[in-house]
């Protein structure tokens, strides 16, 4: 009888645990890491010529385009 | 029936996995621990369980796994390195076949150990599998806790799941490893976001506390209770209030006095007087025989060299008649006994280039614990401040470890190797987040260079 509790209390624990983990967004991609290195990424196209370039370009493009409410902010 | 529903189970994880493959891995570590295939009588005692859950661990790594920051450490080399020596010296054992017995779970555990930190990449992972370690080994000490309460314990007389005393079900080795999770179980307390900080967590957590401690008083082994002392030691380091602690542990060790059974005081008796119990004799005597065994076989005798020692020794009887206690010195003769000791079963089995390769690889644990403590120690964040609480408590179970591995033979333990795992994924991912936050602070300084050159030139 004590052994069927303990098995029944360890494995529905494991069972709840397990699928918390499975509905998890972090399981498979540390959320820390990442915000992490995508700042750092951000920093570096940032100061990359080529980053600058497009950042300007994709400037001038939403400028030119008169029905594109991102460029009609950035005119205003 | 029970069968059923453990084969529901592995269907159930396997399942889960299909959709993050780290689940069985996880299921590996569930199976390895717990052994249902030794707890069940029928169907599930003929199907490889403990194959299909490790070719699903492994293959669903290789083929699905993202593999981000996963990495080859120097603690994992000297797992290999061990891993290798010992396949050397089975290949060249005195007693080849009882070797290759051994030899045969051995590789597996340590394989294992050295694959298991290259999929601890994220926090969520590590957290599932020192969960999953805990709850498996919760299941069996659970058992064994409520037998102790309801009466029913002593020496190799309470009754485990699986009564081969291998493995974790071998009443020391229980003791030892429940005693090193205790610290682990109260990080979960604070720490946990699998089951956040809930009273419900905290009762549980008090309940299995009391239930690991009662593991070395229901088998009555004594290494527990060295265990327990080494776990009270360990704490004055992360208590304020030292001297209320002291007094406190005192008061609650004088409390539970008048609840042991006689036959418990018996046993721990012993301790203090070691001459007078052949266990703990042929120890001494054993350990005597390794040195000299190592001596002249320096590179070791492969797994089980412990069969071929032979030693007399005198050992003290008591024999009371009447008022009068009378103590004989009588010889007796011992054959092929145990080693007892994890560091004599290294130097016996692999010699000094083993033992040296063991004793590294577990100190160099609880270094690294120690530089990750001190490292963490001051973060704040919700992302960062479980890191040092997770290296202390990992260290800690570490210690206890060794302690209990002084006198028992359990260098290659399975569950204890799943920690080095656990300490190797640790500090791996901590050295990700450094190196990630050296980048982020050299592009951040670069960027804001550039801003204050552009802004320059404009002004001028």
């Amino acid at each position: 009888m004590i052994d069927y509790f303990a098995l029944a209390l360890g494995h529905g624990l494991i069972a709840i645990a397990l699928l918390r983990l499975v509905l998890r967004e972090g399981l498979d991609a540390d959320p820390l890491i990442g915000s992490i290195t995508s700042e750092a990424a951000d920093n570096r196209k940032a100061t990359s010529v080529a980053g600058r370039n497009e950042a300007r370009r994709a400037k001038g493009s939403d400028a030119g385009d008169p029905d594109d409410p991102r460029a009609q902010a950035a005119n205003r | 029936m029970l069968d059923l529903i453990f084969l529901a189970f592995i269907g159930y994880v396997l399942v889960l996995g299909l959709r993050r493959p780290f689940l069985w891995v996880l299921l590996y570590v569930y199976i390895d621990i717990l052994a249902p295939q030794r707890i069940g009588y029928s169907i599930i005692s003929t199907l490889p369980v403990s194959l299909i859950a490790f070719a699903a661990a492994f293959g669903g790594w290789l083929a699905l796994d993202r593999k981000d920051g996963a990495r080859f450490t120097l603690r994992q080399g000297l797992m290999a390195a061990l891993l290798l020596y010992c396949g050397w010296t089975t290949g060249n054992a005195d007693f080849a076949e009882a070797a290759a017995t051994k030899w045969d779970w051995v590789w597996k555990a340590l394989l294992f150990a050295i694959f298991l930190p290259l999929t601890l990449t994220t926090r969520a992972r590590i957290e599932g599998l020192a969960l999953v370690l805990l709850l498996s080994v919760a299941t069996i000490v659970i058992g064994t806790g409520l037998k102790t309460v309801l009466g029913g314990g002593g020496y190799e007389n309470l009754k485990f799941f699986v009564n081969d005393n291998s493995g974790i079900y071998e009443s020391s080795t229980l003791a030892t490893v429940a005693i090193g999770l205790i610290p682990m179980l109260w990080w979960f307390v604070r720490h946990g976001t699998v089951f956040r900080p809930h009273w419900a967590v905290t009762g549980f957590a008090v309940a299995l506390t009391f239930a690991c401690l009662l593991v070395p008083i229901g088998t009555e082994a004594r290494t527990g209770l060295l265990c327990i002392a080494a776990l009270g030691g360990l704490m004055l380091r992360y208590t304020r209030r030292r001297f209320l602690f002291i007094a406190g542990a005192a008061v609650l060790g004088l409390t539970a006095l008048p609840f042991l059974p006689q036959s418990y005081y018996d046993r721990m008796s012993t301790l203090a007087e070691p001459g007078g119990d052949e266990s703990a004799s042929t120890r001494m005597a054993v350990w005597e025989w390794t040195i000299d065994y190592a001596a002249d076989k320096p590179f070791g005798g492969g797994f089980d060299a412990y069969r071929g020692n032979r030693f007399a020794y005198t050992m003290p009887v008591k024999e009371v008649a009447g008022n009068t206690t009378s103590v004989r010195y009588q010889e007796v003769v011992d054959e092929g006994r145990a080693y007892h000791s994890s560091v004599f079963e290294m130097l016996g089995e692999q010699g000094w280039p083993g033992l040296i390769m063991w004793l590294t690889l577990h100190l160099l644990g609880l270094w690294q614990m120690e530089r990750i403590q001190r490292r963490w120690r001051a973060a704040e964040g919700e992302a960062e401040r479980w890191i040092a609480p997770l290296a202390a408590a990992l260290q800690m179970g570490a210690v206890i470890y060794l302690v209990g591995a002084l006198f028992q033979g359990i260098a290659y333990q399975p569950v204890m190797l799943m920690l080095v795992g656990l300490q190797i994924g640790l500090h791996s991912y901590c050295k990700r987040i450094d190196s990630a936050q050296r980048l982020l602070a050299r592009s951040t300084a670069r960027k804001a260079l550039i801003g204050d050159k552009v802004h320059g030139a404009v002004t001028a």
